[in-house]
């Protein structure tokens, strides 16, 4: 979504990104922080898995 | 006072004489100095082809993929730079809206000789031209490193440079000039954007090797006879890996050189950088974006397979992922878009390959699926975006972006499916059996790889 009233590049005086002055930028990093949480969680329980696997 | 007016007028015209000077040599050496950064590229294309071909066959993958570069250079000269000017507006050669395109504008600046060969060699009136010309060759090759990969081990070294130049002077820059031009008509007409060409250089040489793929047959041994696929381990995947990171470093003078420096004759702005279409763009914004997008793309393929070649391709299919948008998407949405290129990477690489397709380095699926993913991500989130810095401009749409990724995946498979299908008719295409199975070094190089050898693995010592 263009964050300008105007679909029109002179009217762009600042952030340029998509859904700008809207909540979604700090709900995509909120999701992105989640997604990196995620997966050190399930990576370590996938690592964890593999060390027993090699004890037995 | 009169003369000091005219003292300060003439200082003011010296500044302004010499801030243009500046201004100049600035941009030229922007454009210069991507094309060794894009050379880096092709450096890691060579590591990266010769670490995943067997010990037998490393050196032929390095000569294959060193002639690739040194024959679309010479030809993307010869017909590619005129392709891009002349082919717009479509199939009627004419001149679009901005003026710089079509048949009459291309016969005035891209062919080697005549009157426009004053812009096809060194011309103390233009510092533009050669810089261009250089990030569009860089760019054509980088279409053939793309193809090659896929088709280690088996093919002809002749018949595969014919394919490089019809992919790296022909067929992408058809994608180029109607997907990336702003008189382009997918530009003026559907309104699609693909700043970092993922459809119209990664899609089309994705799916070209497809095509290609489809005729040339897999390598002896990678299939079963119930169909089933056998994984053909490449010699030395550390080397796979470091020309994989090589590649990744390459892109950021790739998509440097996608950007429209300000404040020249042929600049769309006197004061700020532009993509290609014209539309603002910072170097900010790439930052941002592209580093965002090789995490995400890393930490998605890691999920998967905690395998390092399928991590660091999943760094690429992360960048390509994001690549269409890289201008206007938001950081943290660059990389969950690459987290999940980087998931579905080896699952889609396994579909392939279950429907009989030897790709050997993964290139159909990081490049081909990948980049079409990309460009329509960018349709469902940068829907309403003016695609043009014009008046009424075309807006992105999801509809005009599968139209690209459509095109573009035709642009492709169509010239490699018909190409490869000659040069099998002719003879040209594969190998023969026993050259195979000797391995291509010893049938056609007359080096060694490793003349002591490679030695075994020991047992691990305790």
């Amino acid at each position: 979504m263009f964050p300008y009233d105007k679909a029109d590049w002179s009217a762009v005086d600042g952030p340029m990104f998509m859904l700008a002055n809207t909540a979604w930028p700090g709900i995509f990093t909120a999701i992105a922080a989640v997604i990196c949480v995620w997966v050190l969680v399930a990576g370590n329980r996938s690592e964890q898995a593999q060390y027993e696997k090699a004890e037995k | 006072m009169e003369q000091l007016l005219a003292e300060l007028t003439a200082q003011v015209a010296a500044l302004e004489a010499s801030a243009g000077v500046t201004n100049t040599n600035f941009a030229e050496t922007f454009y210069y100095l991507s094309i060794p950064l894009m050379i880096i590229i092709h450096a890691g294309f060579l590591a990266y082809e010769m670490g995943s071909s067997r010990s037998k066959n490393v050196l032929s993958s390095g000569v294959k993929n060193i002639l690739a570069f040194a024959f679309v250079i010479p030809t993307f000269y010869f017909v590619g730079w005129w392709v891009y000017w002349g082919f717009p507006t479509g199939l009627t050669f004419s001149e679009g809206p901005m003026g710089i395109s079509g048949w009459a504008y291309a016969n005035s600046i891209a062919w080697g000789w005549g009157e426009s060969a004053a812009y096809m060699g060194p011309n103390i009136e233009d510092q533009a031209s050669g810089v261009f010309f250089g990030a569009f060759a860089m760019f054509a090759a980088t279409t053939a490193s793309i193809m090659s990969g896929a088709v280690i081990e088996r093919i002809q070294t002749v018949g595969f440079i014919i394919l490089a130049v019809v992919l790296g002077s022909f067929a992408w820059v058809v994608a180029a000039a109607w997907g990336w031009h702003a008189d382009g008509w997918l530009v003026t007409q559907w309104g699609v954007h693909d700043f970092g060409a993922a459809g119209l250089v990664h899609a089309v040489a994705g799916f070209f090797a497809l095509g290609v793929l489809m005729h040339l047959g897999p390598r002896i041994g990678k299939f079963n006879a119930d169909g089933t696929a056998n994984h053909i381990a490449g010699h030395n995947m550390p080397l796979t890996v470091v020309g994989l990171m090589l590649i990744i470093v390459g892109f950021w003078g790739f998509l440097m050189a996608c950007v429209i420096v300000p404040g020249e004759a042929w600049s769309w702005f006197a004061d700020k950088q532009s993509t290609i279409y014209g539309t603002p763009i910072t170097l900010s914004a790439l930052a941002f974006n592209i580093l965002m997008a090789i995490a995400g793309g890393i930490i998605g393929s890691w999920i998967w397979t905690k395998d390092p070649f399928w991590m660091m391709s999943g760094a690429l299919a992360g960048i390509i992922s994001t690549a269409s948008g890289l201008d206007i998407y938001y950081p943290a949405l660059a990389f969950i878009i690459a987290v999940s290129a980087g998931m579905i990477l080896k699952p889609a690489a396994t579909w392939l390959e279950n429907r009989g397709i030897d790709d050997a380095v993964g290139a159909v699926t990081v490049h081909g699926t990948i980049g079409l993913y990309g460009v329509v991500m960018l349709g469902i989130f940068g829907s309403g975006f003016p695609a043009l810095a014009i008046e009424n401009a075309p807006v992105i749409t999801l509809y005009g972006q599968i139209v690209g990724a459509l095109v573009f995946g035709l642009l492709g498979f169509v010239p490699g499916y018909i190409c490869a299908f000659i040069l099998k008719k002719l003879g040209m295409l594969r190998v023969p059996a026993a050259a195979e199975v000797a391995g291509l070094d010893t049938v056609k190089v007359p080096a060694q790889g490793y003349p002591e050898g490679i030695a075994p693995s020991g047992p691990a010592s305790s």
